[in-house]
């Protein structure tokens, strides 16, 4: 107990650096998911075919490839982002593709029907989506989103990899000072629970106030 | 009258084919203003196919639709402009068997929200306007109450307000009982009955003879695809002429 409130103090800022780097994988991420499901929609299939190959890359390459391919392959044509700007743009990149299925998946939820209606009130098809479609996707997609962000606040732990101090590698720096990895592995675990449960409960809670 | 009004609407020779396999064939409708048709037949008949032909749901792939002075050509024969559409639907009114409210919207919500993005209207107009067709259909008390909410006899009377508030020249409808309880279909049967005495040009796939035989002026009779037979409405459902529409209405009038 005492090694962990040791601990504690150096493994914070490692934390911070986790939620920065979840927050800037989700900000630039979820846009574009949102306009590749959009897109993914497209009439044209000159337009969804690249959208969806573009989408199932992905989802299909693991994370380390992408965020290696970021830090190590972009420089190779010039491009050179420092660590965290690299895990960011990497995780974004999955980010964009997985959530861009998730909002996929909840718009062809929407019923047929309603757009039929939007359309015979002679609704143009970018307000049928805007007013018809998307709020009533954004419903069914909030928990899944929450999920997926809880599961990209873990995986942000694969920026230690490309030496990010976020906070698996602060809790492996310490350990590796006094050899104490056991309880600073565990202490980073929690602190990784302890944030992912309170959103879990957070999102649980605004959900069922918008069901009453 | 001696002389046939000119028709509001005069559809010709329309066809209707999914995925190149045809279920609707030539079929030609004028509808004079003020005209109340009921179209009926078995399922599969392609009753709806046809109704939602007319405010383009479903393109029609030959075959011309002239409504208001404008003519609506077919996919084959050229297919309409953007423009074309929405002016079309903004004048046509539809309501489906299902209801299709916006779930997400209050019912004030569904019948404002087309004449505010659709029409123009100012928020305070529209939601006038909205108060006013929810209770020319008896639902003054249900305003602010999501579709969930409400009874399938209020939801499919919002719907009808929400077509209505945009002024249509033409309301279609398609089943819009087959889904309600009796004691609500009476509710929505009584609305449509106003909506005819009122004057309103009304296109009704119905199931329910007794509205076609005292409501309609006239009732179509399909069967795969095509007019068997038409006439005027008590006059056809009393004594029809064609063996395929006798088998038919001896089915639904023996339920
Ligand atoms: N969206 C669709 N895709 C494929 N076939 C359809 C579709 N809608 C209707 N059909 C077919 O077209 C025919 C006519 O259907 P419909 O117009 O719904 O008839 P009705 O309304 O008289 O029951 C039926 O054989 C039906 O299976
Ligand atoms: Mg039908």
């Amino acid at each position: 107990m005492s090694t962990w409130i040791e601990l504690f103090p150096d493994l914070l800022p490692g934390l911070w650096v986790t939620i920065k780097l979840t927050l800037l994988a989700l900000g630039l991420g979820l846009p574009c998911g949102v306009v590749l499901a959009g897109l993914s929609a497209a009439p044209s299939r000159w337009v969804r075919w690249p959208v969806i190959v573009v989408v199932e890359i992905g989802r299909g390459v693991p994370g380390l490839i992408v965020l290696y391919l970021v830090y190590r392959g972009l420089p190779q044509v010039d491009v050179v982002l420092s660590a965290f700007l690299s895990a960011g743009v990497g995780l974004a990149f999955s980010t964009a593709a997985y959530t861009a299925e998730i909002i996929r998946a909840g718009i062809a939820a929407v019923p047929v029907g309603h757009r039929e209606a939007a359309r015979a009130l002679s609704l143009s098809p970018l307000q049928e989506f805007r007013l018809v479609v998307l709020p009533q996707a954004l419903r069914t997609v909030i928990a899944p989103l929450v999920g997926f962000s809880i599961i990209l606040y873990q995986g942000t732990s694969l920026a230690y990899a490309i030496s990010v101090p976020e906070l698996l590698s602060r809790a492996y720096n310490a350990a590796s000072i006094t050899f104490q990895f056991g309880a600073a592995l565990t202490l980073a675990g929690a602190m990784y629970a302890v944030v992912s449960l309170t959103a879990t409960a957070l999102a649980g809670a605004r959900s069922r106030e918008r069901v009453l | 009258m001696n002389h046939p009004p000119q028709p509001l609407l005069e559809a010709s020779d329309i066809c209707i084919a999914y995925g190149g396999h045809q279920v609707v064939h030539d079929v030609s409708l004028a509808v004079a203003p003020g005209e109340v048709i009921s179209l009926i037949g078995p399922s599969g008949a392609g009753k709806s196919s046809f109704l939602r032909s007319i405010n383009w749901l479903e393109p029609p792939c030959s075959g011309t639709l002239t409504f208001d002075g404008s003519t609506f050509r077919g996919l084959r024969d050229g297919g309409v402009s953007k423009r074309q559409l929405q002016g079309l639907r903004r004048s046509i009114g539809m309501v489906f068997q299902q209801f299709n409210l916006f779930p997400h919207l209050s019912a004030l919500e569904n019948v404002v929200l087309a004449q505010v993005h659709a029409l123009g209207r100012s928020k305070a107009e529209a939601r006038e306007r909205a108060l006013q067709e929810l209770h020319h259909v008896g639902l003054g008390e249900v305003t602010d109450k999501l579709p969930s909410k409400c009874s399938g006899g209020q939801q499919q009377r919002i719907a009808i307000a929400r077509a209505l508030a945009l002024d249509p020249q033409v309301m279609l409808f398609d089943e819009p009982t087959s889904a309600l309880d009796p004691e609500y279909a009476m509710d929505v049967l009584v609305t449509m009955r106003r909506l005819a005495d009122e004057g309103m040009t009304m296109l009704v796939v119905t199931h329910e003879m007794h509205f076609a035989a005292e409501v309609a002026d006239r009732v179509v009779f399909m069967a795969e695809g095509r007019v068997v037979e038409e006439g005027p409405a008590a006059a056809l459902i009393r004594d029809p002429q064609h063996e395929r529409t006798q088998k038919f209405l001896a089915a639904v009038k023996g339920r």
